[in-house]
């Protein structure tokens, strides 16, 4: 007791206090933003090198080319797509009452509780054109460009779908009602007055969205493989700009000619990225709807009848036959298949070195990412909070592979990446995981009504006290959702994991992605199996535990 | 036209009744506040009456239509929120030509109607602003302005004054009534401010617990209350509880617990009958013989002054005194306090007790 | 020894002022109303006095203690915000007994407090029920029952009665003061209800633009407005702009706008000749004989408001006043009416014509 109140009395004095703030926030810069932006400095150091070996030999330019395009191709397409799919299903979730919407917004989230690499072999068997195919598979793509299309809609879907509803949520429904009564269709109301003040919602939707499908390496590389071991041998030959980098990064270890390359594909993905995100936020929060032009007829017919069921139904069918089936198609796989063995010991070696970095990465997230998110949302009249915010999203913008690549020369250049493979590991996925935590924490954070946190004050609790006391258990379940996210993304990433130690990763999605390559088919879809159910385990329980949380608040 | 009338209407929410037994007839340009403590039914009534929420049973309907599985939409109401609810996203102009856009009014009505509007609630050279930028009172202006626009001829008004400042609120009740009755629009507005129920209504529904208590002019229900609850929510009353003693033609005599007997009006009560007078504070005068009671209490009102006395018959009582009276009062002073015998009422004493018969949540 | 001091304070937000050269006493013991429309700076200078905002400059005294760079947490001044701010987590017990539990009091002496407490705030059935499960005065109580379990020099009150039904905040009011006065607390109060402030208060201090304007006794307030714009704040008034034609008679001012209407006010300093405004009491003006009138004017409508009628008169050139008749004289005034109206001279004020108009000088809004 007594030793209790002298560490809360020493973390309440002001000189500690502005130390640990000092200290988070260099965490932040050194650990997350600088290792993420590294990779740039090479643009100074090294011009040369990338010059004569990339800029002046066409035919290394155009696969990088083809490559960005693609990647920017697809992130566009699967935005779209996953905006025009999402808004109705964000909108049933939100403002429809019915039976069994918990269970809906369940399955919104299942995708995500699925690795990416189990993502990209499970899509890739349910649809690419195979002569022998799969039963109740699709069997119809025979477009690596299609395929990939397809994939990233199932994993970018969950977030689009999270931030329309999130954001529409907090748009008052009232709006909406009186725009009726003034004698606007549903739809007119719907279209001229909640889609108008939903414009932060879409910029996050989007970039979300986007950046998701830019960034993911490891699901798309197994799906890229598969249709290439399935027949259509333009896979192999088929890169986005993360699948470039994992590959060339493979082939770096024995021809260090490549890293002039890696580089310049990095910088690329990273300056195109921050660019293209910065003008398509201004484009959305400028972008008029076209509010003034009214079809009262037209509009109202299609509010009644069978036009909304129609909007909602397809809407249905398409969270089903392009999101939910294709994702969990590998169960099917695996039991039509002929089985063959697979290395159990090497498959545990590496769920369990997963789970470990996992870990790590989520304690430390947590632990820095808290007082991070704290900080900036109690001081946001000050320009420098404003600053960090915008900075905490820059990891996740940024694609992994390039993130990755960035991190290993960071750390390579400090000396710590060949015996410490574990630390640098960690500190990658950090990195990326970090924001998660953060936004979450900070998006809780400023809903509550601050006015907690100060009665506690003038009630005699010192900063800590009302923050243990009081914010801390109104914001658990907000944690404990940030810290899922950051957990999950850390067991499924595959870009980054490669990027920073090359072949000598030994986490459980990349030994999915050797197997994939060395056309063990079978093999990768039980070692999938197994990943699922792990990691679904280890959500049910942690959801149980917020749950329980919840009741008790 | 647009009278409105409610048959046997209930809305049950699970196991929670929110109202039950509604019946109400409300007449072409009539201005009727439905008035009741929070949770009384009040708020799930008039949103009924508008189409946001279906009634379990009964019919709502509006100008002779069955409004049954007609959309809000179609009803043709004005309804004035009261979190204000202007489209943020348009300024105050645009918010007011909403409603003549969507009802695909002329070119030239979309000009002129909205811009008619904002001037009959003075706020004109407002109209460029968003709604960020105006104050609250003008914000509510705005929307009755908005609500007004569409052409509807029956406003509903939920609780419209209740978030601004006291001071707004009381301007803006005089200009709120003004209006409708210039416009000759039928208006049902819902309040649990009382004073506010008063100024603004042609007549006032009282509710509880879901259900009608009174219906009457304010003045009536004010004057002579048929409720014990009626009487001590429109505006303060003293309630002194007693046994009749006699009833004659022109009054009865109540014996309070100390043994003075005061006068009421007459009632038919029966000698030993359990009551409660009901008397207003402003209706109590000092005298020289009366009810004897001490001063334990002397507010300064600025046009008047309330005393607060315990009486000898141990009820609380205030009483009223203007602030050009001679006398000078101070805090255990001794006074006798009598009334008039024509504003006196009698209730039968409720068997749950006063208290609990007059509780207001 | 005043318990309160706010000296020289200012606090700007951007463009905004919300202190400026915001200076006041509060004496211990006292129950002092801070009542101004809503943006006049009453919760910012409550959040000073708690320590929760701090000021650009100027000095905070707490019984004589300079508490101006203390910590919230280092001031015992307990805040009740608008809402309550009732710990959603914790029972109504265990709100009661946050400030306690983090003062480290010993267990007994807690329980003796909680018990004692939830009697006062007639609680005790509720101890373990959760806040949302509570009526709107339930919280209330609740709320102050938290803020007294500190032992508070100084209770801060900001709107504790808006989020209340107008019925029951009436009874409230009562209820609260006399709680506040058994116990002997220091009091501000922050309010826009002049009414709610009138029955409360020791002493009402009415702020407008992060500036106090005046501080008195209701009754001084009330009665002696130094402007026109707390003689329509604290009770509405009716105005009439002219210009002073006697002053110095010691006795009363008269004033003549241009068209030839002339008034009488109190007495007055204002110089002859120059622009006044004279401000009357709604509540104070009389419906008279035609003999006896200041004013001559046509009922436009009358409004049955319980112990008074609100009558409206349009007064031609002079506008519309506004004048309460009590209740019991209410049939002798009908629509159409030709009446005349006056007022005790003594009880209409006289103020030099504010320079920005009348207008804007009486905006509540």
């Amino acid at each position: 007791m007594k030793r209790m109140d002298w560490v809360v009395d020493f973390i309440s004095r002001k000189g500690f206090r502005k130390g640990w703030t000092v200290f988070i926030i260099a965490f932040f810069l050194f650990f997350v933003v600088i290792p993420t932006l590294y990779v740039v400095t090479y643009a100074f150091t090294d011009w040369s090198a990338i010059e004569t070996t990339v800029l002046s030999k066409p035919e290394t330019m155009s696969v990088i080319v083809n490559a960005v395009a693609a990647s920017f191709e697809i992130a566009a397409i699967v935005t779209v797509i996953d905006f025009l799919a999402g808004l109705p299903v964000a909108w049933i979730l939100v403002r429809k009452e019915f039976r069994g919407k918990e269970f809906l917004d369940t399955l919104i989230d299942m995708p995500l509780a699925v690795p990416t690499a189990a993502l990209g072999f499970s899509a890739a068997v349910f649809w690419v054109m195979n002569p022998d195919p799969v039963p109740f598979s699709f069997s119809v793509i025979s477009s690596p460009f299609f395929l990939i299309i397809l994939l990233h809609i199932v994993f970018s879907y969950p977030y689009m779908v999270r931030s329309l509803a999130a954001i529409l949520e907090e748009i008052d429904d009232t709006y909406e009602v009186a725009g009726r009564t003034l004698g606007a269709s549903r739809l007119t109301a719907a279209r001229t007055i909640t889609l108008p003040l939903f414009r932060a919602g879409l910029a996050t939707g989007v970039i979300l969205c986007f950046s998701r499908s830019m960034s993911e390496t490891g699901g798309t590389m197994i799906a890229l493989s598969t249709m290439a071991n399935l027949g259509i041998g333009e896979a192999a030959n088929f890169f986005t700009g993360s699948t470039l980098i994992g590959e060339w990064r493979s082939l770096v270890e024995n021809d260090p000619t490549y890293a002039p390359s890696l580089a310049f594909v990095s910088i690329l993905l990273i300056a195109l990225a921050l660019i293209l995100l910065i003008i398509l936020k201004l484009v959305i929060m400028k972008f008029h709807l076209p509010l003034r032009k009214v079809w009262p007829m037209q509009e109202k017919m299609l509010s009644r009848g069978i036009f909304p069921k129609m909007k909602d139904g397809g809407a249905l069918l398409f969270l089903a036959l392009i999101v939910l089936i294709p994702s969990f198609f590998i169960f099917t796989y695996v039991l039509f298949s002929d089985p063959a063995s697979l290395d159990m010991g090497a498959l545990s070696y590496a769920l369990g070195y997963s789970f470990l970095v996992a870990g790590v990465v989520t304690v430390i997230d947590i632990a820095l990412g808290i007082p991070f998110a704290l900080y900036i949302t109690k001081h946001r009249d000050r320009a420098s909070s404003n600053v960090l915010d915008v900075l905490v999203n820059v990891p996740l913008i940024v694609p992994t592979a390039a993130l990755g690549y960035s991190l290993f020369l960071f750390w390579g250049s400090t000396g710590l990446t060949g015996g410490a493979s574990f630390v640098v590991l960690t500190l990658a996925h950090v990195a990326f995981t970090y924001p998660l935590v953060v936004r979450n924490v900070a998006g809780a954070v400023e809903e509550i009504d601050p006015s907690f946190e100060e009665t506690a004050r003038t009630l005699g609790a010192k900063p800590i006290q009302s923050f243990h006391r009081v914010l801390y258990p109104l914001i658990k379940s907000s944690i404990l959702a940030g810290a899922i996210m950051a957990f999950t993304r850390s067991l499924g990433e595959t870009g980054a994991t490669q990027a920073v130690l090359g072949s000598n990763a030994l986490t459980a999605p990349v030994y999915i992605v050797s197997l994939v390559k060395a056309d063990e088919l079978y093999q990768a879809g039980l070692a999938c199996i197994i990943l699922i159910i792990v990691s679904y385990i280890f959500m049910l329980v942690l959801r149980y535990l917020t749950k329980k949380r919840k009741e008790a608040i | 036209m647009p009278e409105v009338e409610l048959i046997n209407i209930a809305k049950r929410f699970g196991k929670v009744t929110a109202s039950a037994d509604i019946n109400l007839k409300v007449a072409d340009g009539e201005y009727v506040t439905i008035l009741g403590p929070s949770g009384c039914g009040k708020t799930t009534l008039i949103r009924m009456i508008a189409g946001l929420i279906e009634p379990s049973e009964g019919k709502v309907f509006i100008a002779g239509k069955d409004m049954t599985n007609v959309p809000i939409e179609e009803r043709d109401i004005g309804y004035v929120f009261q979190n204000i609810a202007l489209f943020p996203h348009l300024t105050a102009l645009g918010n007011v030509a909403f409603g003549p856009i969507v009802k695909d009014m002329s070119e030239e009505e979309v000009k002129s109607v909205p811009q008619r509007y904002l001037e009959m609630v003075k706020l004109l050279d407002r109209m460029g602003m968003f709604p960020d930028e105006l104050s609250g009172g003008e914000q509510q202006k705005v929307s009755l302005a908005r609500a007004l626009a569409s052409g509807a001829k029956l406003l509903l008004l939920d609780e419209p004054l209740s978030a601004l400042d006291a001071r707004v609120r009381m301007d803006l009740r005089y200009e709120l009534r003004r209006i409708t009755k210039d416009l000759g629009l039928t208006v049902i507005h819902v309040t649990h401010d009382q004073e506010e129920a008063m100024t603004v209504s042609d007549r006032i529904v009282l509710m509880r617990n879901g259900r009608i208590v009174e219906s009457n002019t304010p003045e009536a229900l004010y004057l002579s209350p048929q409720n014990l609850f009626t009487a001590n929510f429109i505006g303060e009353t003293n309630l002194l509880e007693g046994v009749v003693k006699e009833v004659l033609p022109d009054r009865s005599l109540v014996e309070l617990r100390d043994g003075t007997v005061v006068e009421a009006k007459p009632s038919k009560f029966r000698r030993g009958d359990a009551v409660v007078l009901s008397i207003r504070p402003e209706r109590v005068h000092p005298a020289n013989e009366g009810l004897n009671s001490v001063i334990i209490k002397i507010t300064y009102m600025g046009t008047y002054i309330r005393i607060t006395v315990e009486s000898d018959s141990e009820d609380t009582m205030l009483f009223d005194v203007s602030t050009s009276e001679d006398r000078v009062y101070s805090v255990g002073d001794r006074v006798n306090l009598i009334w008039s015998k024509r504003s006196g009422i009698l209730y039968p004493r409720p068997p749950e007790g006063v208290e609990e018969a007059i509780k207001l949540e | 020894m005043p318990s309160i001091i706010l000296r020289d304070i200012k606090k700007s937000y951007g463009e905004v002022v919300a202190a400026d050269d915001l200076d006041l006493e509060v004496e211990n013991g006292e129950y002092l109303c801070l009542l101004g429309p809503t943006g006049a700076g009453k919760t910012t200078a409550l959040r000073i006095i708690a320590g929760l905002t701090k000021p650009d400059s100027g000095q905070v005294f707490l019984d004589g203690r300079d508490v101006t760079d203390l910590e919230p947490e280092e001031r015992n001044a307990v805040l009740l915000s608008q809402r309550y701010s009732l710990f959603p987590t914790m029972t109504v017990a265990e709100n009661i007994l946050f400030g306690p539990s983090i003062r480290k009091v010993p267990e007994l002496d807690s329980r003796k407090t909680l018990v004692e407490l939830l009697d006062l705030v007639r609680l005790t059935k509720r101890a373990d029920s959760y806040p949302r499960e509570l009526s709107g005065g339930m919280q209330q109580r609740n709320a102050l029952a938290r803020a007294l379990a500190t032992n508070p020099d100084v209770l801060l009150l900001d709107e504790p009665l808006r989020a209340l039904d107008a019925r029951l905040r009436i009874d409230l009011r009562h209820e609260l003061r006399s709680l506040a006065k058994a116990l002997g607390l220091t009091v501000i109060h922050v309010t826009h209800d002049q009414e709610e402030a009138m029955v409360m208060a020791d002493r009402i201090a009415v702020i407008r633009n992060g500036h106090i304007v005046q501080i008195g006794t209701p009754r001084e307030v009330f009665d002696d407005p130094v402007s026109p714009f707390v003689a329509n704040f604290v009770g509405q008034s009716n105005f009439f702009v002219g210009n002073i034609l006697c002053s110095r008679d010691g006795r009363m001012t008269t004033v003549e706008d241009d068209k030839g209407h002339v008034v009488f006010a109190r007495s007055s300093e204002i110089p002859v000749d120059s622009k006044a405004v004279v401000a009357i009491k709604v509540g104070n003006t009389r419906v008279v004989k035609r003999s006896d009138a200041f004013v001559m004017g046509t009922v436009e409508r009358t409004l049955f408001e319980g112990r008074v009628v609100h009558l409206d008169v349009n007064a031609g050139e002079l506008g519309r006043f506004s004048v309460k008749l009590p209740a019991s004289r209410r049939d002798q005034v009908a629509v159409g009416d030709e009446v005349g109206l006056n007022w005790d001279i003594p009880k209409a004020s006289v103020f030099p014509y504010p320079e920005g108009g009348l207008e804007e000088e009486l905006r509540v809004d």
